[in-house]
């Protein structure tokens, strides 16, 4: 160990010579940057699989540039109903990369939402939320829905009439909560009608409420990733069921930093076969990095971000149209029609499947990580996952045939 | 629309009584529906098999597969050659004027339905005739399969384009919007699901019937129980997105084309659309049935599968229960007895479409899931032994594929019919097409109501 | 000896358990001073009263019968946050003849269900609503769709033949 760090830290101030690589070992002894560079970099990972495990990075990277992006955005952005959309409509015509920054805010947002439904469903589908790693799929949950969130409230942002829609029907979809309704609807709105306090509040929700929320649970999300190490899936598992003892013993003689996870069903605490994280994965992962923000960029400089016209309340033909990754909710408002009923498709349905979703990890009890093994959970996700896709084309011929 | 209608020629069909037309028509195109359905599911269950053939090397598979590639070669023929016959003769004979008007609307679809059709052709016979050569390169044959459901699945989309556009049209020179007219995605992903379900049932309904009459031979039972349970699984597993998929398709009918919509539920369809949900409750409920039943046989009880099978069952009789004692709703508004039995009426309130029906339909989705996922469980523990069904498990194959099989040609059935007087819903009549004579003023080509959106007056609503 | 070190030892125990007791408490003292000027200040939008002045609309002679017709009004907003200039809303002017008894219905184009735009469809005779195709009849009535309740109504008073209408607004 003591070894391996010396040489990492001759490799770290290589590229510095004489009084530079003086100066580098004064800061590494008060700082540590070799510790810490070695504690980021050198780990065990399973060695299969390894593109589908790039997918959390990826998202890690996407919801950077979110920050970023938000940052500069900020330079002209007005939150207020008055000039919001002015303050837009100048970037979009007089500030060609202020508009490219827009736009990859924007394909940022639509590109993390596939990246980040890409993480659940591999996540899922392997298995990786049992024994030990059951909080570190809630804490996936909640980071999940905090970016939800943060696309919703940062649609209602422009205050064009996509926006200005987006933010009636979101703002009024909590009136229908059983008692409290109206009152609440008149928090989140700053009156009873949308007027500027809306739009103060959830720029504040957007840019320091919920991202205050979501870096700090991503640290805890890599922390906890750290603690277990990373699972995999089952190809890195072949055969562990069926070892002897001493065969595993043999395999867990070989046992690489963050491994073993404990406590783990037998034979799941180290994959079979390990590689190392630097360089072999964050290759990989800089890869898929790097072709997303290209597609990102591409989006930005080809499409941009939309920005209908200035909210007009007084509209009479507007077609609101939800973002698309609201679309199946949006389809449930069609399906619970009338009084008694929007509540329950607005709170009830959506309320029990995230339950579902959080406590996955409590009630899938199979013995596998094969996804074939696990019927009890792959089939009622399948059909969850079918119901999502139909609901959002249902909608989407809905809305173009208004 | 009128531009092309009076700009149409005037075409003679044969002379030959709209009836008759109609039933010939009627009867060719339910049988070549029921062809078609089963090739374009049947192509996704080969390419699914011969996968899992390959990767998980299972004899039941390989077998299956190879059977497979056998029946839909010969099939295709059948119903390709219905299909042609239907287009040359019926079509161009009888109903010649509709028909070309059609075909202007609508050229490109129909271009590209037919270019799909020579690629299924290019993709169908080196499988039909080379199965065990183009074997040793497995991914390439698995390839070509997966290409030959794409070219089916081209191919249902555009007659679908025709289809939905007959019951919800758009301006004739506006091809995106008929593309995206409003029944067009509830259609193709009810006829999806339904195709592939539908070929699920065709093939647990040979199984059915051969374990019931054939082959006393153990290896053989294995391998059709196998079958019949491979088969059933895509039947019901399809199935279950159908109430769904199906009530979204009837409420943008309901929006679109109130006519049709009002013809189909409280109309003089609604028999017909009753004895449908009959026969979606007899699939469900048999279905569950026999995957209760299958793993008794193999010794193992289920009491959650038992559980599923009995509140299917009281679901159904809630479905079946007819909501009024006379034929139709119409009938029952014109005798003024649209009040409940107890108030001297005609109606009995269990049984009605809200809150029954749909009570009724969303019960099937969430059982159904459930029994799946339990029988699944216990196939994916080897607790189910090939070989071990009986009777009652062939009965029960046979019945969910006659069903499925009934419920197809009912479908087409009330689509064709909802469109009442038209043929296209509200340009053209069907007795326009056959004595049609061109307007000579640029009026209006209708004899029927310019518009039957009038109709969602708030005074017709219904039970 | 061992006593004594043990009542030190308990007298100290205690001493942390007070400090203890302290930390929590300053700690929750200082949670609540921030927390409770900021709960507060989000809570107040909901027990906020405005003043709603008249606005005019239009003479409604000029206004047919049987065909809903739409006016845009700068509606005062009663003060809403410190929104200044009264914001732009739809009113629909309805005038109906009930058996020769003309009645005149102020709706507001706001759907019931979820807030969207409604418009009046003239080929289907009904307010649509484009956003879950919510229907009402001419005078507002929810008559299919997901909306729950009727559209809701401007009250509105006449001077002459002056219609005007305030922003409050009363179930139909
Ligand atoms: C802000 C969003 C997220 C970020 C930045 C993030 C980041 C990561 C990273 C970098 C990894 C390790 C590499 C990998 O396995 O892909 C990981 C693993 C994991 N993530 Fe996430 N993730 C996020 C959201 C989620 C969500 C929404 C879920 C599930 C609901 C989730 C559940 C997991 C689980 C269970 C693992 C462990 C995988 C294993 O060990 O095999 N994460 N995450
Ligand atoms: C996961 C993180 C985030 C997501 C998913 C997200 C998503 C979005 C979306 C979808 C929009 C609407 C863009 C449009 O319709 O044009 C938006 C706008 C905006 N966001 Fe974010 N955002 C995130 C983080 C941030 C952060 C951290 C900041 C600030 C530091 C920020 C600042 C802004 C600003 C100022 C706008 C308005 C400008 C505009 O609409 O172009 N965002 N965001
Ligand atoms: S908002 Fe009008 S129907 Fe939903």
């Amino acid at each position: 160990m003591a070894a391996e760090r010396s040489r990492l830290a001759g490799r770290l101030s290589r590229p510095f010579a004489g009084i530079m690589a003086t100066t580098y070992r004064w800061v590494d002894e008060r700082l540590g940057v070799t510790d810490l560079v070695h504690q980021l970099l050198y780990e065990a990972v399973p060695r299969r699989g390894a593109w589908a495990y790039s997918l959390g990075s990826a998202t890690l990277i996407l919801i950077v540039n979110q920050i970023v992006t938000g940052m500069f955005l900020l330079w002209t952005y007005v939150p207020s109903t008055t000039e919001a959309w002015e303050s837009l409509n100048f970037t979009e015509r007089h500030d060609e990369f202020g508009a490219i920054v827009r736009g990859m805010h924007l394909w940022g947002a639509y590109v993390l939402f596939v990246v980040i439904g890409l993480h659940m469903v591999r996540t899922f589908v392997s298995g990786s939320y049992k024994k030990p790693r059951e909080l570190n799929w809630i804490v996936g949950v909640v980071l999940f829905l905090l970016v939800l969130g943060l696309g919703i409230t940062g649609a209602m942002l422009p205050w064009d009439q996509a926006a200005y829609w987006t933010a009636t029907v979101v703002t009024h979809v909590v009136e229908y909560f059983p008692i409290f309704g109206t009152q609440l609807q008149e928090i989140l709105r700053g009156g009873p009608q949308m007027g500027p306090a809306t739009l103060t509040r959830f720029f504040a929700i957007h840019i320091w409420l919920l991202p205050a929320l979501l870096v700090p649970l991503i640290g805890l999300h890599l922390i906890l990733l750290r603690r277990h190490g990373e699972h995999g899936s089952w190809v890195n598992y072949e055969g562990v069921e069926e070892e002897t003892a001493e065969e595993r013993a043999r395999r867990m003689a070989h046992v690489e930093y963050p491994y073993p996870a404990i406590p783990s069903d037998p034979g799941y605490a180290v994959p079979v076969d390990l590689d190392e994280f630097f360089p072999s994965q964050v290759f990989k992962d800089s890869v898929v990095s790097f072709g997303l923000v290209l597609l990102i960029f591409v989006m930005a400089v080809v499409v941009g971000a939309p920005l209908e016209r200035a909210a007009n309340p007084a509209a009479l033909n507007y077609v609101p149209t939800p973002e698309w990754f609201f679309l199946p909710l949006d389809q449930m408002l069609v399906q619970f029609p009338q009084a008694w009923m929007i509540p329950v498709g607005v709170f009830i349905v959506p309320g029990i499947g995230t339950t579902l979703l959080i406590l996955v990890p409590f009630l899938d009890r199979t013995p596998g990580r094969e996804p074939w093994r696990r019927p009890e959970v792959m089939i009622p996700a399948l059909f969850v996952v079918l119901f999502l896709v139909f609901e959002a084309l249902l909608a989407v011929n809905r809305l173009f045939n208004l | 629309m009128h531009l092309i209608l009076t700009s149409t020629p005037h075409l003679t069909p044969v002379p030959i009584s709209t009836g008759v037309a109609t039933a010939l028509v009627a009867l060719l195109m339910l049988g070549h529906i029921q062809f078609a359905a089963f090739q374009q599911g049947g192509y996704i269950i080969l390419a699914v098999t011969d996968f899992m053939g390959w990767k998980r090397r299972n004899p039941h598979y390989d077998r299956f597969s190879k059977g497979l590639v056998t029946v839909l070669g010969a099939t295709f023929a059948v119903g390709g050659s219905l299909a042609i016959f239907a287009v040359m003769v019926l079509f161009l004979g009888l109903w010649s004027h509709f028909f070309v008007t059609l075909e202007r609307i609508l050229f490109w679809p129909f271009v590209a339905e037919a270019a799909a059709f020579v690629g299924e052709i290019i993709c169908l016979y080196p499988l039909y005739a080379r199965w065990d050569q183009l074997g040793r390169v497995r991914g390439l044959r698995v390839g070509l399969e997966l290409l030959l459901f794409i070219n089916a699945s081209i191919q249902m989309l555009m007659i679908n384009v025709v289809a939905s556009y007959m019951l919800t049209p758009r301006p004739a020179f506006n091809l995106p919007l008929i593309l995206m007219n409003p029944t067009e995605i509830p259609l193709e992903m009810h006829r999806f699901v339904g195709n592939i379900a539908f070929a699920g049932a065709m093939v647990a309904l040979v199984a059915g019937i051969r374990l019931l009459w054939r082959s006393r031979q153990q290896l053989h039972r294995a391998y059709l129980d196998w079958m019949g349970h491979y088969g059933l699984m895509w039947a019901v597993g399809f199935t279950i997105a159908q109430p769904l998929v199906g009530w979204e398709y009837a409420k943008e009918i309901q929006l679109h084309a109130y006519a049709s919509w009002y013809e189909m539920m409280l109309g003089g369809l609604s028999v017909a659309f009753l004895f449908q949900v009959f026969l979606l409750g007899a699939i469900f409920t048999v279905g569950i049935f026999y995957l209760w039943r299958r793993v008794r046989v193999s010794g193992f009880r289920s009491p959650a599968l038992a559980v599923c099978t009995a509140l299917s069952f009281a679901a159904w009789l809630l479905i079946s229960t007819p909501s009024s004692l006379a034929w139709s709703y119409e009938s029952v508004f014109a005798a003024n007895a649209n009040v409940p039995i107890w108030q001297g009426g005609l109606l009995i309130p269990w049984g009605q479409m809200i809150p029954w029906k749909l009570t009724a339909l969303i019960v099937f989705t969430g059982v159904a899931i459930t029994a799946i996922t339990v029988y699944a469980v216990h196939l994916s523990r080897g607790r189910l032994h090939w070989g071990d069904a009986g009777r009652g498990q062939a009965i029960s194959l046979i019945t969910v594929g006659v069903a499925i099989s009934l419920i197809m040609a009912l479908m087409g059935y009330i689509r064709e019919d909802s469109r009442g007087p038209f043929l296209i819903t509200n340009h053209m009549l069907i007795n326009q097409q056959q004595n049609y004579t061109p307007p000579s003023t640029s009026g209006p080509a209708l004899n029927g109501p310019a518009s039957n959106l009038g109709a969602m007056a708030p005074t017709r609503t219904g039970p | 000896m061992p006593d004594q070190e043990l009542a030190i030892s308990q007298r100290r125990m205690s001493r942390r358990k007070f400090m203890t007791l302290g930390i929590q408490a300053t700690g929750a003292g200082i949670g609540l001073l921030i927390g409770a000027p900021i709960v507060g200040s989000i809570l107040s939008p909901a027990f906020y009263k405005g003043r709603y002045p008249w606005v005019m609309v239009a003479d409604i002679q000029h206004v047919p019968v049987g065909v809903p017709t739409a006016y845009v009004v700068l509606m005062d907003q009663g003060g809403d946050a410190w929104q200044v200039p009264p914001v732009p809303r739809t009113v629909y002017v309805v005038k109906l003849n009930l058996n020769g008894k003309v009645q005149l219905i102020t709706l507001s184009n706001v759907c019931t269900h979820m807030q969207c735009d409604v418009h009046w469809d003239i080929n289907l005779n009904v307010f649509l609503c484009p956003c879950h195709g919510g229907l009402y009849s001419i005078d507002g009535t929810n008559i299919g769709g997901p909306p729950p309740q009727p559209l809701f109504r401007y009250q509105h008073k006449l001077v002459g033949n002056t219609l005007y209408v305030r922003n409050v607004l009363t179930e139909g």
